[in-house]
């Protein structure tokens, strides 16, 4: 008996004890490419630096109350509104505006990713950078992390799936379309993207079959290469990046067509099939790993890899 | 003249090597067996790209050496005296105002720039007391400074960084047939270099001895301001940069042969080609099938060269 009212006092101290611990149940613990940061609850006014995260945000639908004042693609240009706080570009926050939006978390993600130390030292940051090697798994892993931090659990599972779908469709029909080559223009000057490239993981995870495999993706404007190679390399199909398109320097595919229409490329199997796919720039140059930006993309290339059967 | 046909032999020989290097297997044997594929190739991308380079290589090593003659001073080219940093701000300027406009056009609006820039550069000099060898290409790498971080500036805002880096970077893998017309421009102001080279190499000898001669130096140095800014815009809006091409054969050419400019127009002509040629074709054989722009390969060999023009000037000095 003294033995039991013992234990139930211990009892009921650990529950006095614990009971803070209880109440804070609803804390959220973000495991991100930085780090862990744990949240008091669900945050209700956040800052996006990561166009990506935006971009998935909006499809999960999340309101967000700062974005970037720059870049941000046509579909997502209702966030230009004033009502967004600017918070900086999609390299550099604007530290006084951050810091004066009185937020409780802050996105960042692929280009801001170096800013962490500065602004998790002033608001919970995390940080949603992709992991090139296991692109597609890892967008829908943001999409069910970003689920999760804002109670959008059901929601990120129907996105999730919905992508599934789509993606082992565009697979099935990846897989005899041929070889294909991802090209990138910017300035009239042609480059290859390569697999570890934006959109690389139609090479890696679809299955479309590179037309060589020593492209190296470190630049920008891709692997220069000559109208000539293109020639020699014969694609299949040509996925075409309009860089100048997706910084909003030309009116999209102008460039991209006039550089590319001449009597080498005409040649090439793509060409002469009508094979050449002007992928949406901001989806595939700007924004590449949000949700909606990764379906797009998949639904240009099924579109037009299914019309052609 | 023996010589210097040797010089054109050599050029050509170049020129050939060029003809048979990139992607697409094009050699004699698959010429002289007709295939469509080897002739096209050639046709339309071999030649352009072999007279692009030419054509760029002279034009803008004239350029560098009209420029030493006006300034008088042998550390001086297109891209250490701002006209190149003009040039690409006209571009930029042309693409922000009239993204559509053709390449004609943002043509004339850089080299409209290169004027303004060239000329306010020897403005600038003329109000320059002490000049001193040194002191002439550091006004002007400063002046380039100035103008580049002004473009710099704006291309940030805009979000144009990357595609300046791309106009800029000097780089022949576009050239094709029908895309690199505008550098017969550059061929046309080096005959006109040719037919004035005398009074350029009397203003080169100062202002008050070609007035004492009875030559117009106002026109003289208005002619080849016209060349040297025409020039440039003609090759940066093609191909983008070269640099150092304008100071290092004009300087080796007159360490060869001297200063009189009728002699050395048809020299510096050639070695400007050859040179371009040279690191063309490095650029092209390094990681074939791919590509290093020729902006890159210049540069490189180029720092080293103008390094040593530079020593060897201060050993000389001293």
């Amino acid at each position: 008996m003294k033995t039991f009212g013992k234990s139930l006092a211990v009892a009921l101290g650990a529950a006095l004890l614990l009971a803070p611990a209880v109440s804070s149940a609803a804390e959220i613990v973000v495991k991100h490419a930085q780090g862990e940061t744990t949240l008091p609850g669900v945050p209700s006014k956040v800052l996006v630096l990561d166009i990506p995260s935006l971009d998935t945000l909006d499809a999960l639908g999340v309101d967000v109350a700062g974005v970037p004042g720059s870049n941000l693609p046509p579909y997502l240009s209702k966030y230009a509104d004033e009502k967004y706080t600017k918070v900086g570009t999609l390299f550099e926050p604007d530290y006084e505006a951050v810091n004066a939006a009185g937020a409780d978390l802050m996105i960042i993600g692929g280009r801001s990713a170096a800013k962490y130390p500065d602004l998790s030292g002033m608001l919970p940051t995390i940080d949603m950078t992709i992991d090139p090697a296991a692109y597609t798994d890892n967008v829908k892993a943001n999409v069910v992390k970003l689920g999760e931090v804002f109670g959008k659990q059901a929601e990120a599972t129907e996105l999730t799936a919905r992508l599934d779908a789509k993606l082992t469709a565009l697979k099935g029909l990846a897989a005899d379309a041929g070889t294909a080559m991802i090209l990138v223009t910017t300035g009239g000057k042609v480059g290859a993207y390569g697999p570890a490239s934006r959109v690389g993981w139609l090479h890696k995870e679809m299955g479309f079959k590179p037309v060589a495999d020593d492209i190296d993706d470190r630049f920008h404007g891709g692997d220069v290469v000559s109208f000539e190679y293109i020639l020699e390399a014969n694609p299949d199909w040509i996925f075409v990046i309009d860089r100048d398109a997706a910084v909003g320097q030309v009116a999209e595919g102008q460039a991209a067509k006039q550089i590319l229409d001449n009597e080498l490329v005409a040649q090439t199997n793509a060409w002469k099939n009508g094979h050449v796919v002007y992928l949406d720039p901001a989806s595939a140059y700007i924004v590449s790993s949000g949700y909606n930006a990764i379906n797009t993309l998949v639904d240009q290339v099924s579109e037009a890899v299914s019309a052609a059967k | 003249m023996k010589l210097l046909s040797a010089a054109i032999a050599l050029t050509i020989g170049l020129a050939i090597v060029s003809l048979f290097i990139g992607a697409s297997d094009v050699s004699l044997s698959t010429l002289l067996s007709g295939q469509d594929r080897a002739v096209q190739v050639l046709l339309a991308s071999r030649i352009p790209r072999t007279l692009a380079l030419m054509l760029a290589g002279s034009s803008m090593a004239i350029a560098g050496m009209i420029m030493q003659m006006l300034v008088r001073n042998r550390f001086v080219e297109p891209s250490t005296a701002g006209t190149v940093e003009s040039a690409s701000m006209g571009l930029l300027v042309a693409t922000l105002v009239a993204p559509g406009m053709p390449v004609f056009g943002k043509m004339l609006v850089a080299a409209l720039f290169a004027l303004a820039g060239t000329a306010l550069f020897l403005r600038i000099l003329r109000q320059v007391k002490m000049r001193d060898v040194l002191i002439v290409p550091l006004i002007g790498i400063m002046f380039s400074g100035v103008i580049s971080a002004i473009t710099t500036f704006f291309a940030y805002r805009f979000d144009l960084l990357q595609s300046l880096l791309a106009w800029t970077t000097g780089d022949f893998s576009g050239v094709l047939r029908g895309r690199y017309e505008l550098l017969w421009i550059g061929f046309v102001l080096t005959i006109f270099a040719y037919i004035a080279a005398d009074r350029f190499t009397v203003a080169g000898m100062g202002r008050d001895f070609t007035v004492n001669l009875g030559v117009n130096y106002r026109r003289v140095v208005s002619l080849g301001l016209g060349i040297v800014s025409l020039g440039t815009a003609v090759v940066v809006v093609t191909v983008g940069m070269i640099p150092f091409l304008g100071l290092i054969v004009p300087n080796v050419v007159s360490i060869m042969f001297g200063d009189n400019m009728r002699k050395s127009v048809p020299w510096v002509a050639v070695m400007g080609a050859s040179f371009v040629l040279l690191c063309d074709i490095v650029g092209r054989v390094i990681r074939q099938p791919y590509e290093i722009p020729i902006g890159v390969v210049v540069g490189v060999v180029g720092s080293g060269i103008f390094l040593y023009l530079l020593l060897r000037r201060r050993a000389n000095v001293a």
